[in-house]
């Protein structure tokens, strides 16, 4: 259809894109990948998500490239109650009379989220299921309303995937509609001083905003400019759309294909690794079509005439939510080891100059002698600390799945507390029954309601929460015959515990024990929700002394006995008989039996399981596992 | 003697004690950011809020926050614009009358407001605190910027098991400033007597509210001054030295702390030149970073910011020696 534009207006085409990158990387100091993968998402109209710590700069970017690449634009904040109109449009309500009756019939008109071409999407996890799918699928196919959108790229931003955040983040296949993914690091957290000191001296330099003239009361309909200075574009529509369709029809070398297949070949082996974290989906969606995408433009952005093999340098920037965490920090290397040569110029250093460099030129070397690797993108902070290695090998993992399985089966039973909550998230629609519930209902049923025209009661949301009560005490035996091995199991049924507990925002203790009970208090709490400083307290776990059941028991359940709610549970994780102590634990049974806390009892050991963590579950209702271990050096956890 | 002398001298008037949160509210007041004061029910977290709100006469907007918290409460009336259109309708009989309806915002609260009392933010579930959260920080709604200087908050203890909804620390991270009160008469200051002799003389029975004592034209002319404190290099320097010792020596990281770039790196630089000018200097001194400690109540982990002092005076020494 299109055929490749001459090479002079290719080269301005270039060129333009070249300069998006160029002011982008101006905008936020130190994050000159974040800056290229947006460049090559709205070259290549993909979609890109960017995740990130709070205040590193996310939304900045997103709202920067939509500024600077003249794309008409619209920004929409997620959050709890946002509805469907809210994404799509006005509501058009029609009355036709027919036949001597009313027929009435409800559409949506195309609002700004329709009509923009650079969308961006904040704090998109933050939404409920109800308006995300509509969303993604209107993503996906650019299509909605039974029109074609104008959309060619969506920018969504979200947090960085942290199990204390009460929201549950997005999946890997919701996150596959974002070509590009990119996790973003905070210069501080990320270590990158220097950076941070050119940062400190813009910050001094600053002058007084606009916004000491802010609007006064009562104006602030006023489209005053606020904030940040306002950035102009540095293309025209027409630039970036000829461009976009250039890059698109690039010619890719044949050994680029070549080269391609032998790195999907690369990833998938190494992906395959179990013990390795974070997702793993490369769906042909993303690996075909927009993949190849973002290679041409790659090249294109380049110059090239066509896409070489070191434009697969491209993929990188969609890693972050297909593969695993090991892997993405490998990734460079995997791919220079392919193409068989030294790493090729990156865009960082052929299109661009370090950022910061505005109105502090002579900076600008140092700073750039001070720009990060370039792996330097890669988030390694995992979500919960990996498990300690043994001798620099882990052993296989423990399968933990079924303790966890019935662990969570026994939490939701026990939740008396019902799921609807009116400050939860709109889960759903049911009829209204309560005239102050007016204030959740569809609003064109309310007011269809209100005119006496609807047939029964408008639909309203159907508020729902994940149960904030309930508590868990992990009670981890740490003697010294827990060494080994048992030690690296029983970290991996803490941490998975742990997750558990943080997804269902129960409330956590945990108390190492051997002759003595040795409870991580958080702020003089046993029971607290710092879920990952105990799973990083989890990870560091010494076997040492004699197992005692009776002072972990007795801490715990102090620990639990203040609190209120009754979905209260223990965990008893140990390998073998108690020593010191009362070793039949009586009094703490009937302590627990009066408190309504289940003592659920794990045995890690290779000999019998004592008799006493029998009673001890049988007696309280708890559940009863051991950990078999596997042929191949794993561990099995089954029911007693 | 400064321009917000006065207002201090009425938050003295009105309540005893609590010297470092008065000091704070004005640095909000002065910085135009957001500021989170948290402590025990009856320890004059609200009353303090309101005396420096409604003492420096500005559009003031109270909210008490609750477990059904809504935004509608929060940003003013949603309003639903009805609109008439023709339609040609395709079929026989379907052409006629038809309604397009628009719903939208109609501004007030927190959106017309300049300074902000939000009172008990620890009641409110996370999920509805989100959108509050983020009109705050980007001080826009939509595409309109709002004229909101400061928001005040007050919560009770995160680790009250009394209260179910803890908050999310993210969701603090929005407040610049945060303190963390305990009650006079709980811990026994000197300030407790004069408390209950105040009370006991029958001289204070019941305040009325205050009677504003600075005005938009003295704020605005502050905020616009402190631009103009310098920020030397070797403030930057010690800032920068606090900042790499949290994270290096006190292991501040992603999972542990809100070390985010946002705060300490844009608004630090902020609070300095405001803490400075509260002090009368026209340059940012090295005694000036103990208003960091202001920053850190609830981004690191306690051991880090009981620590902050010690590293704050260490830095110094070493800054000085160069």
């Amino acid at each position: 259809m299109t055929q490749p534009a001459p090479d002079r207006r290719t080269t301005e085409l270039a060129a333009a894109f070249v300069d998006l990158r160029t002011a982008l990387g101006r905008v936020l100091i130190g994050q000159d990948d974040a800056a290229t993968g947006l460049t090559l998402a709205l070259l290549a109209e993909q979609h890109a998500y960017l995740e990130g710590p709070p205040g590193c700069g996310k939304s900045e970017l997103a709202a920067a490239l939509a500024a600077l690449s003249g794309a008409r634009t619209h920004t929409l904040v997620f959050h709890r109650d946002i509805r469907e109109s809210d994404l799509l449009g006005d509501v058009l309500l029609s009355r036709h009379r027919h036949r001597g009756h009313e027929r009435l019939r409800r559409e949506l008109i195309p609002g700004p989220l329709l009509q923009a071409e650079v969308a961006l999407l904040e704090d998109l996890p933050r939404s409920p299921g109800e308006a995300l799918g509509p969303l993604l699928r209107i993503l996906a196919e650019r299509h909605a309303l039974g029109q074609p959108l104008p959309l060619e790229s969506a920018v969504a931003t979200g947090p960085l995937e942290q199990v204390e955040a009460p929201i549950d983040p997005l999946e890997p296949g919701q996150l596959d509609r974002f070509a590009v993914q990119h996790r973003m690091t905070g210069l501080l957290t990320g270590e990158l001083f220097d950076e941070a000191a050119v940062l400190l001296e813009r910050e001094a330099a600053r002058e007084p905003s606009e916004a000491a003239s802010r609007p006064v009361a009562g104006s602030a309909h006023a489209r005053a400019v606020a904030g940040a200075a306002p950035r102009s574009a540095v293309m025209s529509t027409g630039t970036r759309n000829a461009a976009q369709r250039a890059a698109a029809s690039l010619r890719i070398e044949a050994r680029t294909i070549d080269a391609y297949h032998r790195l999907l070949d690369r990833l998938r082996q190494r992906s395959a690794d179990e013990s390795a974290s974070g997702d793993r989906l490369m769906s042909d969606r993303s690996f075909s079509s927009a993949a190849l995408r973002l290679v041409r433009a790659h090249a294109f952005l380049r110059g090239a005439p066509a896409a070489a093999p070191r434009d697969l340098h491209a993929i990188r920037y969609m890693v972050a939510h297909r593969l695993p965490d090991e892997v993405q920090e490998d990734f460079d290397h995997i791919l220079e080891e392919l193409l068989g040569d030294p790493p090729n110029v990156t865009m960082t250093e052929t299109g661009a100059q370090m950022p910061g460099a505005q109105s502090q030129g002579d900076d600008s070397d140092g700073a750039a002698a001070a720009s990060p690797a370039s792996d330097s993108w890669i988030d390694d902070q995992a979500d919960l600390p990996a498990p300690p290695t043994l001798f620099g090998k882990p052993p296989p993992p423990a399968q933990v799945d079924p303790l966890l399985r019935a662990l969570v089966g026994r939490i939701e039973r026990g939740r008396i507390d019902p799921d609807t909550d009116p400050g939860g998230q709109p889960r759903g629609y049911r009829p209204l029954r309560d005239l102050d519930e007016v204030i959740d209902a569809d609003v064109i049923e309310a007011l269809l309601f209100t005119e006496g025209r609807l047939p029964g009661a408008p639909r309203t949301f159907e508020r729902k929460r994940r149960s904030a009560g309930g508590a868990v005490a992990v009670l981890r035996d740490i003697s010294a015959s827990m060494a080994g091995r048992l030690t690296v199991w029983s970290s991996q049924v803490v941490l998975g515990i742990l997750r558990v507990a943080a997804r269902r925002r129960m409330r956590v203790g945990y108390v190492e024990f051997h002759h003595r009970a040795l409870p991580h208090e958080v702020g003089g709490r046993l029971l607290h929700r710092s879920y990952s400083r105990l799973a990083e307290q989890a990870g560091q776990a010494k076997a040492v002394g004699q197992t005692n059941y009776e002072a972990p028991l007795r801490t715990a359940l102090e620990g639990l006995r203040g609190g209120s709610g009754r979905n209260r549970h223990i965990v008893l994780l140990t390998d073998g008989l108690p020593i010191i102590g009362d070793t039949t634990v009586r009094r703490e049974r009937q302590l627990a039996r009066r408190l309504g806390v289940a003592l659920h009892t794990v045995f890690l050991g290779n000999g019998d399981c004592p008799p006493v963590l029998d009673d001890i579950s049988l007696e309280t209702s708890g559940l009863r596992f051991y950990g078999r271990p596997t042929a191949g050096g794993g561990l099995r956890l089954e029911e007693r | 003697m400064n321009d917000l002398t006065p207002l201090g001298d009425l938050l003295d008037h009105h309540v005893v004690g609590h010297d470092e949160v008065k000091t704070a509210l004005l640095l909000a007041l002065v910085t135009r950011e957001h500021i989170y004061v948290e402590g025990p029910p009856g320890t004059a977290k609200t009353r303090l809020a309101e005396v420096a709100a409604k003492g420096s006469d500005l559009d003031f907007f109270f909210y008490q926050l609750h477990r059904d918290t809504r935004l509608a409460e929060l940003v003013g009336d949603i309003v639903l614009e009805r609109r008439k259109v023709r339609t040609d309708g395709a079929a026989p009989g379907t052409a006629g009358e038809a309604e397009r309806i628009h719903q939208r915002i109609e501004p007030g609260g927190l959106l017309t407001a300049e300074i902000a009392v939000l009172d008990d933010i620890s009641r409110a579930p996370g999920e509805a605190l989100n959108v509050l959260l983020r009109i705050l920080n980007e001080r826009r709604f939509g595409a309109d910027p709002i004229p909101l200087m400061a928001a005040i908050a007050t919560g009770n203890p995160m680790d009250d098991e009394y209260y179910n909804e803890p908050l999310d620390p993210a969701n603090l991270d929005r407040f610049a400033l945060q303190l963390r009160v305990s009650g006079l008469i709980q811990s026994g200051v000197d300030e407790a007597k004069t408390l209950i002799d105040r009370f006991a003389s029958g001289s204070v029975v019941e305040q009325p509210d205050p009677e504003p004592v600075t005005d938009r034209a003295t704020l605005d002319a502050l905020h616009k001054r402190m631009y103009a404190v310098e920020v030397g290099a070797a403030v930057r320097a010690a800032l920068l030295d606090v900042l790499r010792t949290l994270v290096l020596e006190f292991e501040c990281n992603e999972t542990n702390s809100l070390l985010t770039d946002r705060t300490f790196l844009v608004k630090a630089i902020k609070i300095l030149r405001g803490a400075a000018l509260l002090a009368g200097r026209d340059a940012v001194d090295l005694q000036d970073l103990a208003a960091l400690s202001w920053m850190t109540t609830f981004r690191v982990p306690p051991e880090a910011h009981e620590a902050l002092p010690r590293i704050i005076g260490r830095v110094s020494r070493q800054v000085r020696a160069v």
